[in-house]
């Protein structure tokens, strides 16, 4: 059994990304399982079809505790036989869900949701915020990370600090950094960074997606390109994807995050960032 | 290091000097450096103990001190009789300090009085998760209906309130509203906040001065004043301390319209800015408050020391200072009143316990407010030192402590042993976590939190019962007993 | 003045003195702004009606009175039972010190256990810091032979990674490499006491026999004819383990109780203080995964180190729910018998016969009966079990950590006694629950800890100790209940109670005193 999982800033095609690949990876015959860790519970919708699936959490909430949850409760079967849980959590501003996705994962791993699946696969909100976003990432749970990216500054920055938080567990546990995805968002000079940052990381960019309005077709009818129309570039564009993150095993590397000023200098050389000029920092427009 | 008992005050000073050294020695290199800090001796017209204190406890080495949710739950609001005080959180904390305090009150627990019970909101998972703010609404509905005769509610917030950003605030507003203005407070005295119970005194202080005090503006006095209104400030009555120093103050002319907060209740919280004088015991915990009514209405407070009867009459007089002939001659009749009964106590144990030695780590005004008491016995307090208290604490420990006293702030369990067994002391006062420890040792001991569920030992009835128990604790047959004869 | 220095007052007739009680009385009166004294008897009897038991049953979010701790307690109690052992409590401070308080007023012992004394920075940045000076700090002053790491509910919330954090303190070198430094995740808001125990003995063979955490080969399972004991967390584990090992001793077979806390809780007053005592060393710890079969005395305690311990290692596992009694106790020695293939010995049946022969002589004082009781979801078990023997009627029954499953099963218990016709069990309740309980449906006696001392004042249900904590009286953890021996233990603080009462009811004289009697 394989444990994957993608993080990524929010907005960036994640979940979407995410779910193509496994699609694809089913398509190749896998079997897959896919947690969803972000309390918007939208890793799974294309997949299931469904606007969002039923969470770990609110099931758990509504009946007491997880402890009176069954697997079958909160395991939904999508597409290809797709496997799909959603961890769940919070209104946004109230509670913990960086909690909700430990109580989460200790309920799958203790109920034998992880038997008899090839790829295990965890889709990850945004930043890792607090120590509980870094719980696929600890030991004996994710082996490999992909990054989705883009060209723009705060999806790199973002990338960089998820490397930050694979560092710290990379030495204790045997997290990996697989390699940056970076979804195009047509900025300028946006594979040329995407190399560089991955460079910079000590990884490699291992697939640029194209932008491509077919994705927002599928979505619309809430599946993945591969199953609307598996004919068409895009879908190629996923299985390529998934068969260089399939032949990805085992090369993952511990990554070397760079500081922000390194960001910033980088930003610079491709003139993606202008020269700061320190005298007008916090200089307020003039009036007119 | 010599093994013989160290005679002269030099011999003393160069003994504790090379115990603290060795002590040291055993820590980790960034531990010791720490450490060091918080171990010294008193120096003959030091205006300090020449020791850091309130700062966060080294990880890992055992220390004795609690946290802010017990500094508020279990000091300050706990012992407010007539009010509910609900653990938010987790049922652990409530749990453990579950009536383990001796706060004494006069009351029908469980319908107009409540300090003996457990209220918990036992967050569960899905609590931390979803957050916990419509749970605790609903804990209020409950409250009112199952308790309707009580007179108030405190939130006492649990470590994992502050952490998933719930907002006690909000519901305890939204509840005031609902239930026709009910005083309900919200403390955020998490676990985790500052270094000690102290912040958890502090926090509850200010949350009184925000959520009584500032709510009652406008409103009438419920009571009738007179000249002679003072209020206890900082007696938590253990075992019935506040009872047996309210019937001096009584005794001298004054009149006593509160008690903070031992057999407390929130009239009487509400009652004190109209005070003329406070009387303060435990500046540790309740100085804020203090200052704050001094500063906002006017009302004076004095420090005071009820143990032993020559702190007894010195504080007498002190208090009666702020008043007229009066009660000045208020303040002789009570000192002579007694004088009779001290003195027996005194000729009874003074033989039995004269020259003995007594190390004390204590919280936050007994490792010095007692010195006197033991003295008046004829015992020498050889070390001291505080749990959780700050340098002001240190500076008036001075007018207590001798040359060449041994002083540990925040003192680990490694050390504590280690300075008993050196020094090996007729006595050990301290809590119950370092009871069983020396009494093991074969050293006689005495809890200095919960007078070892006895005392109290306030004023002058009780310091019998002082002179009692230590002699009990130091002349008890069984210290003869502890090494087998074969 | 009432002190007097030749007979000192202490503060229970101190303050019952005239000058005091006048003084109270006032400052009732003139500033605490009382209940009007009718308003507050009309509340106190409605607090003893059907109505107010409704209301008070349809609480879903205030608990009050719960009989139960939360999960780090349990942990710290399984980690003392390995010798030389540490506890190390990641998360904030004042926890640990409440663990240690509640352990010495039960044990009347000292009880070791350090903190990583996290403070609000911690709760932002992590607490690996607070681990690897702690660890190093642990290390050096104490000289554990081991460390066991659990934590509070404030590093469980912040989501702090202790296998991951004590890799990093090894390798910061707070504890050599090979030191053993097994551990578990304990939140205090799942689960309880129990829990914590489950989960540290769980942790403590997944580390000795699983690897060491990926740092070690796993164990090589070689199966042998020992048979391992756990005890669960077990407020009389004193006497218990004593009398357990008295019993194996007697029947002669290969045993080891792993987790042994008999020692640690009862050590000498000889002179020296031992932070340490007995337990289960790491070399029997090791080599308990040979056993051909892992007994738990506490089911609830154990479900989830059981249930590893079975697919992990495939030993044979047998739960028991804390017997006690006369079929508890035969229930156990049979199935030991069944496991080692020896006999019981007849000092056994001896000891057997002599408590069949006390219930005989005494059970007339207890037929009938009818008892609440309150303890950890194992302990009710027994005791239903010994007072359905004894021919009393166990009327009430409530575990606040007790599952549905639990109350199921004593359940089925009661439907199969005669004696157990009209009782119910009451999963999840607290101990204001049983307060209603006591009123609308009375009882003869209690059977619960400490704390159900107030039930006794408010409903003047007579109260035997029995459970945990037990803070007021003095020294019965170092009695067994378990076993033939320790059954009599149990029968004799239940008639203790019974013929007290008898003669606190007949002891007015010219009135009720005829029944005073001299023999009973």
């Amino acid at each position: 059994m394989r444990q994957i999982a993608f993080y990524g800033k929010g907005g960036i095609g994640k979940s979407t990304t995410s779910q193509n690949t496994l699609a694809c990876l089913a398509q190749d015959g896998h079997k897959i399982l896919i947690v969803g860790c972000d309390p918007k519970a939208d890793s799974t919708r294309l997949i299931l079809h469904s606007k969002a699936q039923d969470t770990i959490l609110s099931l758990a909430a509504a009946a007491g505790s997880v402890e009176d949850l069954e697997i079958e409760d909160v395991m939904k079967v999508g597409y290809l036989d797709i496997r799909c849980v959603e961890s769940g959590g919070p209104e946004p501003g109230v509670g913990c869900a960086g909690r909700g996705v430990i109580t989460s994962i200790n309920f799958l791993e203790e109920n034998g949701a992880y038997e008899d699946v090839d790829y295990v696969s965890y889709d990850v909100l945004g930043d890792v915020v607090c120590g509980g976003f870094a719980m696929p990432i600890r030991e004996n749970k994710a082996q490999e990370i992909y990054i989705v990216m883009s060209g723009e500054m705060m999806a790199m920055y973002a990338a960089n600090n998820i490397s930050k938080g694979i560092l710290k567990y990379a030495n204790s546990g045997g997290v990996r950094l697989g390699a940056l995805v970076c979804n195009e968002r047509q900025t300028d000079k946006e594979l040329e960074l995407a190399e560089e940052l991955a460079k910079k990381l000590g990884t490699f960019l291992i697939h640029f997606v194209p932008r491509d309005n077919i994705v927002q077709h599928a979505e619309l009818r809430r599946m993945t390109v591969v199953e609307y129309a598996p004919d068409s570039k895009q879908a190629d564009e996923y299985r390529t994807l998934s068969r260089k993150i399939h032949a990805n095993k085992g090369n993952g590397i511990i990554p070397t995050p760079i500081t922000m000023d390194e960001l910033e200098d980088m930003l610079m050389q491709f003139g993606i960032m202008k020269q700061v000029d320190e005298s007008q920092v916090g200089v307020v427009a003039a009036a007119g | 290091m010599s093994l013989s008992a160290p005679e002269t005050i030099e011999e003393i000073k160069q003994r504790n000097k090379e115990l603290i050294a060795e002590v040291l020695e055993h820590y980790p290199e960034k531990s010791r450096k720490n450490r060091a800090k918080h171990l010294n001796q008193f120096q003959e017209g030091g205006k300090d103990c020449s020791v850091k204190s309130n700062i966060k406890s080294v990880p890992g080495v055992m220390t004795i001190r609690g946290c802010a949710y017990a500094g508020s739950k279990g000091v300050v609001w706990g012992p407010i009789k007539d009010m509910i005080h609900i653990s938010h959180g987790p049922v652990g904390c409530g749990q453990y300090s579950w009536a383990a305090r001796r706060n004494y009150y006069i009351g029908t627990t469980g319908v107009d009085t409540f300090v003996t019970m457990q209220f918990t909101s036992d967050f569960q998972e899905k609590d931390i998760v979803f957050g916990g703010d419509k749970k605790l609404a609903k804990i209020m509905d409950e409250i009112m209906e199952i308790f309707p005769l009580n007179h108030g509610v405190t939130v006492q917030s649990e470590c994992p309130i502050g952490l998933i950003g719930d907002d006690i605030e909000a519901v305890s507003k939204q509840k005031s509203k609902e239930y026709g203005g009910k005083t309900i407070v919200p403390v955020r005295c998490e676990g985790f906040r500052g270094v000690s119970q102290s912040l958890g005194h502090h926090i509850a202080n200010d949350s009184i001065r925000d959520w009584v005090f500032d709510k009652m503006e406008g409103k009438p006095c419920p009571i009738e004043l007179t000249n002679y209104d003072v209020a206890i400030i900082g007696d938590y009555n253990i075992g019935g301390d506040a009872w047996s120093s309210r019937i001096l103050l009584e005794e001298m002319g004054l009149r006593v319209i509160a008690q903070w907060s031992g057999d407390g209740t929130i009239a009487e919280l509400e009652a004190t800015p109209k005070a003329k004088l406070n009387v303060l015991h435990c500046y540790r915990s309740m100085n804020y408050i203090s200052r704050h009514m001094e500063e906002k209405y006017g009302v004076p407070w004095v420090e005071y020391n009820f143990f032993g009867h020559s702190k007894i009459a010195e504080s007498l007089r002190t208090i009666a200072s702020h008043f007229d002939d009066k009660i000045k001659e208020g303040a002789e009749r009570v000192i002579e009143k007694y004088r009779a009964l001290s003195d027996a106590v005194i000729e009874k144990y003074r033989p039995r316990l004269h020259g003995r030695k007594v190390m004390l780590f204590v919280g936050g005004l007994r490792p010095r407010h007692v010195i006197g008491a033991y003295e008046d016995l004829g015992m020498e307090v050889v070390g001291t030192g505080y749990e959780f208290g700050h340098n002001d604490d240190y500076q008036r420990t001075t007018h207590y402590v001798k040359d060449g006293t041994l002083i540990y702030d925040d003192v680990t369990g490694f050390e504590f042993e280690k300075f008993v067994e050196k020094i090996q002391p007729d006595l050990v006062g301290s809590g119950i976590k370092e009871k069983y420890v020396f009494q093991k040792m074969g050293v006689p001991f005495r809890q200095m939190h919960s007078w070892d569920y006895s005392g109290p030992y306030h004023g002058y009835d009780c310091f019998a019962i002082f002179a009692r128990d230590m002699d009990m604790a130091i002349n008890a047959p069984v210290w003869g007993l502890t090494k087998a004869p074969f | 003045m009432p002190q007097n220095a030749d007979n000192v007052l202490d503060h229970f007739d101190l303050f019952r003195q005239p000058e005091y009680r006048e003084m109270l009385a006032n400052k009732k009166k003139n500033f605490e702004s009382p209940v009007a004294e009718a308003e507050l008897q009309r509340v106190v009897e409605w607090t003893k009606t059907w109505d107010y038991r409704e209301k008070n049953f349809a609480r879903e979010a205030l608990t009050v009175n719960p009989a139960k701790a939360c999960q780090p307690l349990g942990a710290v109690f399984a980690a003392v039972g390995f010798e030389g052992t540490i506890p190390f409590v990641h998360g904030s401070q004042g926890c640990v010190a409440y663990y240690r308080s509640h352990f010495s007023r039960h044990f009347k012992e000292p009880s070791s256990c350090v903190s990583s004394s996290m403070t609000e920075d911690a709760a932002v940045f992590g607490g690996l810091n607070n681990m690897i000076d702690g660890l190093a700090n642990t290390y050096n002053l104490y000289k554990p032979k081991m460390i066991s790491v659990s934590t509070t509910c404030m590093a469980e919330v912040i989501g702090d990674d202790l296998n991951a954090f004590i890799k990093n303190a090894k390798e910061k070198g707070s504890v050599p490499k090979e030191f053993d430094v097994p551990f578990a995740h304990t939140p205090a808001f799942v689960g309880s006491h129990i829990t914590g125990y489950d989960n540290v003995m769980k942790g403590i063979f997944e580390h000795f026999w699983g690897g060491k955490a990926g740092t070690a080969p796993k164990l090589d399972r070689v199966e042998n004819d020992q048979i391992n004991f756990i005890t669960g967390f077990d407020p009389y584990t004193v006497g218990n383990v004593r009398e357990l090992k008295r019993m194996f001793d007697l029947i002669g077979f290969n045993y080891k109780i792993v987790c042994d806390n008999s020692d640690v809780w009862d050590t000498p007053t000889d002179g020296t203080f031992r932070m340490f005592d007995g337990g289960t060393t790491i070399e029997e710890t090791e080599k308990a995964v040979h056993a051909k079969a892992t007994v738990s005395m506490q089911e609830y305690c154990t479900e989830k180190t059981l249930k590893y311990i079975h697919e992990e290692w495939k030993h044979e596992i047998v739960p028991f729910n804390h017997p006690i009694g006369v079929k508890g106790t035969d229930e156990f020695l049979l199935k030991i018998s069944e496991l080692t293939g020896r006999p019981i010995p007849d000092q056994l049946k001896l000891e057997r016969g002599r408590l069949v022969d006390a219930i005989c002589d005494s059970n007339t004082h207890i037929h009938v009966k009818k008892f609440a009781i309150y303890a950890d979801p194992d302990m009710c078990i027994g005791l239903v079990s010994f007072l359905l023997e004894c021919g009393a009627e166990p009327t009430h029954v409530l575990a606040t950590n007790g599952s549905k499953s639990w109350a199921e099963k004593v359940e089925k218990m009661l439907a199969d006694s005669p004696f157990g016709q009209n009782c119910h069990v009451y999963p999840g309740r607290d101990l204001w629950h049983m307060r209603s309980l006591l009123f609308t449906e009375p009882v003869d006696f209690l059977i619960g800890n400490t704390y159900g001392k107030y039930l006794e004042r408010d409903t003047g249900t007579p109260l035997i100790r029995i459970g945990f904590p037990i803070f007021d009286r003095h020294h019965h953890h170092r009695y067994p209940v378990w076993g033939y021996q320790g059954g009599l233990n149990v029968l004799v603080w239940i008639l203790d109670r019974v013929f007290e009462e008898i003669d606190k009811n007949t002891i007015v004289p010219a009135y009720s005193d005829f029944s005073y009697d001299i023999i009973r």
